[in-house]
Order: structure tokens, then sequence, then C-alpha cells
């Protein structure tokens, strides 16, 4: 090997070594990035929003509506106009889902905690 | 030259590694009147995850209850069917846990909980009389397995596998996920979660156990693998008349949902089809007989309760893989 391999060998390592730093960076900051509240309908997302920030959303699918609040860190099913109303009945939480299953809609709470796999309950 | 280009090859390699190495795959449905969702890790993942899901549906179609055209259905409307094999597996599966737990769990239930409204969400509180009537068709005793062709010899008698399909079918999913090659995944039916394997990089897996009141932290978190996790509450389904609450979980004694200081039962074992029935069975039973069923049965299981005046007690198999920010007491075997 000559000098010039040396050099390139040099550089490929610093790079790799600035590519992971980068990498392991920017999952740091995600971990930071706060709890979210996931609502999807059947297969598809409907939207993603911060746990931390009130709001209210309704959604209408095709089988009906359900109003989902996001308040202080806590999210319930405000109204909705399925028969058994039980996603409304479920009150607030603050880890897990609510499903209204007439609707097909689902309502995660994505945890920061990402170590955790599954939910038995 | 050719050496570095090499070397700057190989460290490519390294750095995307893990995106080679584990190739994950995962689909979210519902059924069984409950959300579902599959993952399997490794080469055949995705074909793993197919068929998992269409599994799902068969057994759906055979075991609902409430599914016209299932075959339970056709059973309880005839009261003698032949049927496929996986039916009459868990028709046996349901039998043996009748015995098992001295009748706490009872798959003959079905004209009780009809009363109660529980399976077309149409609640009322029925009367005694109704429930002593409904209670004489409730014999799983009176159900007779012949082959392929399984009776139910008192007229009006009807099953609902509900308290052990979703624990079977998560059996069923890990069976296809060794054929088709996997050697991880996870399977949450609905809050039933069973396991296979460890995770891609070799970890344990994680699942938390809900906690009843759902505003607030989780009961604790397990550290397993290979492992069907299944919690049994009266938090989950149930409706409230004239200020009093009434959950689908029915003691097979009296008609009447188990009250017995319990909130949740979690049962953890390897069968995923054993951590079902018994959750329903230890919640029925109550702490003391659950105790007591724990310390002397001979299947390898552990258990975690949660009593409505927030005790928590889990058994010394788990002991150490469980994480809870709340005390704890640990119940042994004798």
């Amino acid at each position: 090997m000559n000098k010039r391999d040396f050099i390139a060998i040099g550089i490929v390592i610093i790079l790799s070594a600035l590519g992971f730093i980068f990498l392991n960076f920017n999952l740091k900051n995600d971990a930071q990035g706060g709890e979210t509240v996931k609502i999807s309908v059947g297969a598809d997302i409907y939207g993603t929003y911060p746990l931390n920030e009130n709001d209210e959303i309704k959604i209408n699918t095709k089988n009906g509506f359900n109003t989902v609040v996001i308040e202080n860190g806590s999210v319930f099913v405000k109204d909705a106009d399925c028969r058994d109303r039980y996603c409304v009945r479920q009150g607030k939480i603050r880890n897990g889902s609510i499903i209204c299953l007439p609707h097909r809609l689902v309502i995660e709470i994505e945890s920061n905690d990402k170590s955790i796999d599954a939910v038995a309950g | 030259m050719k050496k570095v280009l090499a070397l700057t090859f190989i460290m490519i390699i390294f750095l995307s590694g893990c995106s080679f190495g584990s190739y994950s795959y995962s689909d979210s449905f519902f059924a069984m009147d409950t959300y579902m969702s599959v993952t399997a890790n490794g080469a055949n993942a995705q074909s793993a995850v197919k068929k998992a899901k269409k599994q799902v549906l068969r057994l759906e179609n055979l075991l609902s209850a409430h599914k016209e055209k299932s075959e339970v259905y056709r059973l309880n409307k005839n009261g003698s069917e032949k049927l496929s094999n996986d039916t009459i597996k868990v028709i046996k599966n349901a039998l043996k846990f009748s015995r098992l737990t001295n009748g706490a769990f009872n798959p003959a239930m079905l004209p009780v909980t009809k009363l109660w409204g529980f399976p077309d969400k149409k609640y009322r509180v029925p009367k005694k009389s109704e429930i002593e009537n409904a209670l004489k068709l409730a014999k799983p005793e009176k159900i007779s397995v012949n082959k392929n062709e399984v009776t139910l010899n008192l007229k009006g008698e009807e099953i609902d596998l509900g308290a052990i399909a979703k624990g079977y079918t998560s059996s069923k999913i890990i069976e296809i996920f060794k054929r088709e090659g996997i050697e991880s995944g996870i399977v949450n039916l609905g809050g039933n979660v069973q396991t296979l394997g460890a995770k891609p990089d070799g970890s344990l897996w994680t699942v938390a156990i809900e906690n009843p009141d759902k505003n607030s932290e989780y009961l604790g978190k397990l550290k397993i693998k290979d492992k069907a996790v299944v919690t049994s509450g009266g938090y989950e389904r149930n409706f409230t008349k004239n200020g009093k609450m009434y959950h689908h979980i029915l003691n097979p004694e009296n008609g009447y949902p188990a009250e017995n200081g319990l909130s949740s039962v979690t049962v953890i074992s390897e069968d995923g089809t054993l951590s079902d029935a018994l959750s329903t069975s230890l919640f029925v039973m109550g702490k003391n007989g659950a105790e007591r069923f724990y310390k002397k049965s001979e299947k390898d299981f552990d258990i975690i309760l949660y009593t409505e005046g927030g005790k928590l007690t889990v058994s010394q198999g788990i002991a150490d893989s469980f994480n809870s920010q709340l005390d704890f007491d640990i119940v042994k075997k004798d």
C-alpha cells in the first residue's frame, strides 16, 4: 500500500465515524420529541398530533363521526355516533389506545418509551 | 486503489449492517371483534405475516359464535355438527380447562351472556329467575365430542369460545411463523400478546401490562421471550345501569359479573391458549382462589394479580422479569 491509499482509508474511516455520530444524534433527538397521538381509520393513518398540545379533532369516517379531544396530556373521545359509544365511555387515557370498532377508528398514544413492544390488556 | 474501493465497500456494509441483516414486516387489521397487529422479523417476514392474517380470518369464520355460517354458530343452532379439526381442538381445550378450573372456565355460558346483552351490545340487567333458568343450560359436561362430531346434549345449550379463541389463534400464528423459518416475531390480538424468540438484536421483548385505570401509568413492564401474555379484567367490556357497573366476565356459579375485588389478572405462559383460558378463569376465582390455583397447579405459568384496592401480586417465576413503579408481593409455589 502506498501513502495515497492510507490517506484514502483515513478519509473513509473519518466519514464513517461522522455518519455514526450523526445517526445517533438524530435518534436521540427523536426520542426527546414528546409523546404523540396517532389516529388511524381502517388501514389509513388519519393524522399524528402532539400529546402536550390541547386540540379537538373531528373525524368523519365512512361509518360515522368521532370527536377526539387532546387535553392536558390525556386523550378522550368527546362524542361519537357509533351504536355502543364505547369509545366515549372509555374516558381519558394517558397510555395505550382507544378503539372504536364500529368506525374502525384507532387512537394510539405513541410512548416516548420506545422500549415497549406491546401492551397486554 | 482497488484495495481502497474494497475497504470503502466493507465500511458501507458495516454502516448499513442493521438494515441488511433484519427485515421486519407488520400488518394491523380488525378481526374477531378487536384490533390486531402481527409482526415478523426475518427474510420470509412478509409471506409469514400474510399467511398469519389469512389464518386469523379463517379461524374467525370457524370459531365466532356470532357470525352466521360459522361452525360454532351452526353447532349452536343445530345442537350437533361435524366440525373441522381446528374447531374440535378449541372445543376440546375449552372442555379441558373447564375441568381443570373446576368450572371457573365455562364455554357454555352463552345463554346467560345473551341475557345480559353482551354479544349484541344491547345491555340490560336480567331478572334473577331468567338467569337461573339460563344457567341450567350452561353445562360443559353435557357437551360430547365424538371424533369430529360435537353434540350439545341439552336443548338450547350454546357455546361461545370467545375466552379461548384469540389465545388459540395467537399460538397458531406462532406455528405459522416457525414453519416459515421466522425466529423472531410478536403478535398482539387486541391485548392478547404472544412473542416468538427474542427481538432481532437478541434482547428480550418488553410487554407493558395495561392499568385498568387507563389514565395512569402501566401496571408494569415484563421482559420476556417465547411467551404469551394475556390480561383479563372487568374494565375491558362493561355497562352502567342505575349507577352500578356490570362487566362481561360472568361467574358461572351464579350468572352475575364476577365480583371479588380483582381488577385484572394477567397470565404468562408458553401457550397462548392456556394464558387466555386461565386469565378469565383466575379472574372468576378471585385473588385467594387464583393464588391457591397457581400454588397447586402443575401447569407451567405465571400470574400478575391487581386488586380494586390497588394491590399488586406477582408470581415467583416472573418476579425478576417484572418491573413496576408500584410495590408488589410475590406469591410462591407450594
